[in-house]
């Protein structure tokens, strides 16, 4: 990951973003981004589709070239949780050893590791007896919180949540909110979280940031999603659904 | 009798096991091909050892380590259709080397021989291919992580130096093979023991291990064949292995390891 020297952070700034950019294929699909969050934090980054949401978060991940700056603390332990689940399924990979991915020992693990797993497990609603099945045999809703369950393991200080409830049931939805506020709380751990839903927004961020292709618009939520700023970002049709779903919370 | 040489059953066996590991992620990889035209550039490789009356094994290893960082050049940029370049450029070295490798090497580099090594050049061999085997499967967390989903990888700062570094692991077990199965075939003796492998295994694990051992019994068991009945070593082993392959088609998915 880039980090740069010449932008120092406060003490409890844990990511500093001055002017982020990201261009691919000539194509610039992501410019002039700037803010901080500080440590325990969740911010929600909102935007319409194509809106470079996932791009940010892949810069900021050090997994696309951006310019501008992007400083993590140093030393951070990092969970990302992509909206689709990123791993080869036709490898004959187990659960059990896609944790082991993150564990010292590959071939003879850490029983104490291993003991936790179906500690961490059970958080995301999973059976113990999923580690001995080949991921390739998961359905979509087991691999989402899998994914989950893995980002978390290593009680990393920072989550990155890109769309997490896209693609599964209503059930698991309330079960991933709680989730993100059990880690808040618990772990203090900070959260970056993609999200289409305003209300979420409302209900679990701190500080807001929108979207499309540029900034429009960042502080918390209640201050900068004005129903002008919601036109803006999502245009007309979009603005009545959203809004009318955050007044039936 | 029908043993062969104890020094050609080593060497069969440590480059076996080799090539078994290694392959296990040129498969994961996708990379078969890839990995099947970058034995190719070694041809010409001999062809310039030998002008010059340095032991080709050098030759190879120049030639293949430096088609290895091109394949990971490429790798990295996914603008390129980077499956034709290689293709070109390692079917050219392939008629570069045929040109330029004298006809009486030629079928011996193209197809291998039972090699008759010095005791040091024996030495080095058998416990380079060992070293490289033992250090593919030392950095499996590593090279599984990088295969199976290099973001997360990236991620928990497992980077893409991995990736050329299995390919310069490649290059090696390549490079030592070569004399035995020749450069066509080598590419082979690498991915059939994995595809075996595949089909035996339901965990990674096993399949790592199975890939590894299988790579070993293939060599050497394809060595006792081409002894048997007088046939270059590199065609027996790969049949021998094929005929493996077929045998794991019809292995019940219930009795997995």
């Amino acid at each position: 990951m880039r980090r740069s020297s010449l932008l120092v952070l406060e003490p409890d700034t844990i990511l500093n973003v001055r002017d982020c950019s990201v261009v691919l294929d000539g194509e610039r699909l992501v410019s002039g981004v700037s803010f901080k969050v500080q440590k325990g934090d969740a911010l929600a980054v909102i935007g319409p589709n194509g809106a470079g949401k996932t791009l940010l978060f892949k810069a900021l991940l050090g997994l696309v070239p951006f310019s501008g700056r992007i400083v993590w603390r140093p030393g951070l332990r990092i969970g990302y949780v992509p909206q689709k689940f990123p791993v080869d399924r036709s490898a004959p990979l187990t659960v059990r050893e896609f944790f082991l991915l993150k564990a010292k020992g590959f071939w003879f693990p850490d029983r104490a590791f291993v003991e936790h797993l179906s500690h961490e497990l059970s958080l995301v609603g999973l059976a113990q007896d999923i580690l001995d099945r080949p991921i390739g045999e998961l359905s979509g809703g087991q691999l989402q919180r899998l994914l989950i369950g893995w980002a978390m393991v290593d009680h990393p200080e920072v989550m990155l949540f890109d769309e997490p409830t896209a693609g599964i049931d209503v059930g698991f939805e309330e079960t991933v909110y709680h989730i993100l506020q059990r880690l808040q709380k618990e772990r203090s751990t900070t959260i970056l979280l993609i999200s289409h839903e305003i209300n979420i927004v409302y209900r679990y961020a701190d500080q807001v940031l929108c979207l499309n292709r540029k900034m429009l618009c960042h502080g918390k939520p209640h201050d900068v999603l004005r129903p002008e700023d919601l036109t803006r970002l999502f245009g007309e049709g979009s603005f009545f659904k959203h809004q009318d779903q955050a007044h039936r919370q | 009798m029908y043993v062969p040489p104890l020094s050609s059953l080593v060497i069969a066996s440590a480059v076996g096991i080799a090539s078994g590991s290694i392959g296990s992620f040129i498969i994961l990889k996708r990379m078969a091909l890839v990995g099947d035209a970058l034995s190719h550039v070694a041809l010409p490789g001999i062809a310039l050892a030998l002008a010059y009356a340095v032991d080709p094994f050098w030759g190879v290893l120049l030639f293949v380590l430096a088609a290895a960082a091109i394949v990971w050049w490429l790798e990295g940029r996914t603008t390129l259709p980077g499956d034709a370049l290689v293709g070109l450029l390692f079917t050219t070295s392939l008629a570069v080397g045929v040109l330029t490798i004298p006809d009486q090497e030629l079928i011996h580099s193209l197809f291998g021989e039972f090699p008759a090594l010095s005791p040091l050049a024996f030495t080095i061999t058998a416990g380079l291919a060992l070293a490289s085997a033992a250090m593919t499967l030392g950095l499996a967390r590593q090279f599984v992580f990088r295969t199976t989903t290099p973001d997360l990888a990236r991620v928990q700062g497992v980077g893409r130096w991995f990736d050329l570094f299995l390919l310069a692991i490649f290059a090696l077990i390549v490079s030592l093979g070569i004399k035995l199965v020749g450069t066509l075939l080598m590419g082979a003796l690498t991915i059939i023991p994995a595809s075996i492998g595949k089909n035996l295994a339901k965990s990674m694990r096993a399949f790592l291990i199975i890939s590894t051992l299988l790579g070993g019994i293939i060599s050497v068991a394809g060595l006792f064949v081409a002894h048997m009945f007088t046939f270059l070593p590199g065609p027996s082993i790969i049949l021998f292995g094929v005929a493996l392959f077929l045998v794991s088609l019809v292995f019940p998915r219930s009795v997995r390891l």
